[in-house]
């Protein structure tokens, strides 16, 4: 199985500014000191290897969009945050290049507005030839779609859409196949409800668990999640924001922490997590200090357990699972 | 995990020895709400010595919070002589931020 993250960023698209580009710019002229290159490729060559990937990149802000690839050869993806109009650009390409399935099996975690946001702007919608069935444990998954296109908020009715769409409801935490794959959602706490999804095929899992929250006061439950999770060989994970947050300020605020994503990932002997839904007020430097912060928990309270790897998703990101 | 308790003059002293994780928060959590009880009818701070403990994760961390919550501002909770290790767990969690934090319990004042 494939993963390509296509938005991984939380509640709210963000761009870079000018002040952080530039902060970015002569850090790299600080660390080649004077260094001349041949060409452009030598020195792209140089700033991969020397400087950090919040120097040399950006972890993106597009919105939760998530591709897997990996079963019958139809389009597979996590929600429609505002990754999703880069996604359906790179869809026509590999329909007219590589001769791509025009079937788009979606998997909504759930209908709020940083999830759905790309879905107006999704080129695809348009395509007649285009199937396009959306899969969610919300019965009113069709109804949050339709409303986004109303002209209030949207020039472009639904029913301008040229796509033949199919939504399916599927209970929780009863095993079904899609797109080749097997697929179960579970509930996770979130306001109006999100799930969870564990894709299985070829002996290989991906689990996208966004925007769900882990209480103090309801640890019990977590041994849903340790199921749920267990044995994963990617976990994409909600770790917004830190423990301390969560449990303080942003208690009820419906999201997770690097910290509790990281103890579930080791209780369920997960192989690797992905962070995911980063805090749009965070640069590309708060990120990556979450991330070392995240690899050196894991240090800290693996004892004698198998290594979990704790990657960074960023837009643009391909994980082969 | 093993805990132990004690009034050790105008404080509780929470004992904690071992490590906090999936397996033993419930029996930590369960001790410590006991000793935040205890602290909030003598109307004494109550000392958490992490002396002893190898380390606690997030269930552990969310134990805390929940002594807190139980506390409601009538009793201090203070963390003592943690080892390095759980000092990078508090400082990674941010609760080094949520509670005061000191390095031994005579400190603790």
């Amino acid at each position: 199985m494939q993963v390509r993250f296509w938005g991984t960023r939380g509640s709210l698209p963000v761009a870079q500014r000018a002040g952080a580009i530039r902060g970015k710019i002569a850090r790299a002229l600080m660390a080649a000191n004077g260094r001349s290159f041949a060409d452009e490729a030598e020195a792209g060559a140089f700033a991969e290897a020397e400087l950090d990937f919040a120097t040399w990149g950006a972890y993106g802000g597009a919105t939760s969009c998530v591709e897997i690839e990996g079963g019958d050869g139809s389009f597979i993806i996590c929600d429609m945050g505002s990754g999703l109009r880069e996604f359906g650009l790179d869809a026509f390409r590999r329909i007219a290049q590589e001769g791509h399935s025009r079937t788009y099996h979606f998997f909504m975690s759930h209908l709020h507005w940083d999830h759905i946001m790309g879905f107006p702007f999704f080129g695809p919608a348009f395509d007649p030839e285009a199937t396009i069935i959306i899969h969610s444990g919300h019965a009113d998954a069709e109804t949050a779609l339709r409303r986004q296109q109303e002209e209030i908020s949207f020039p472009v009715p639904f029913e301008w859409l040229k796509a033949k769409f199919e939504f399916i409801v599927h209970p929780a935490d009863e095993t079904f196949e899609a797109a080749g794959l097997s697929v179960t959602l579970t509930p996770q706490y979130h306001s109006h409800d999100s799930y969870g999804y564990r894709f299985e095929a070829g002996g290989r899992s991906v689990v996208y668990s966004t925007d769900s929250e882990h209480q103090p006061d309801n640890m019990e439950s977590e041994k849903v999640f340790e199921a749920f999770f267990k044995g994963a060989d990617l976990v994409i994970c909600d770790t917004m924001y830190s423990l301390g947050d969560t449990v303080s300020l942003k208690r009820d605020w419906g999201h997770s922490s690097n910290v509790v994503a990281v103890d579930l990932c080791h209780a369920a002997g997960a192989r690797r997590l992905a962070l995911f839904h980063h805090e749009p007020t965070y640069s590309d430097e708060d990120i990556q200090r979450m991330h070392v912060e995240t690899v050196r928990y894991e240090e800290l309270v693996r004892e004698g357990r198998r290594p979990l790897e704790v990657i960074c998703s960023y837009d643009g990101l391909v994980v082969t699972v | 995990m093993k805990w132990s308790v004690e009034q050790l003059g105008d404080r509780v002293v929470g004992k904690p020895v071992g490590r906090v994780d999936e397996a033993t928060w419930e029996t930590f959590s369960e001790a410590l709400i006991a000793a935040v009880r205890q602290a909030k009818a003598g109307a004494t701070p109550l000392v958490v010595d992490l002396a002893g403990l190898d380390y606690m994760s997030s269930r552990g961390l969310r134990a805390l919070t929940l002594a807190s919550r139980e506390a409601a501002g009538a009793v201090a909770i203070i963390l003592a002589a943690p080892n390095d290790r759980m000092r990078e767990i508090l400082a990674i969690s941010r609760y080094d931020k949520m509670f005061k934090v000191v390095g031994s319990v005579a400190e603790a004042v």
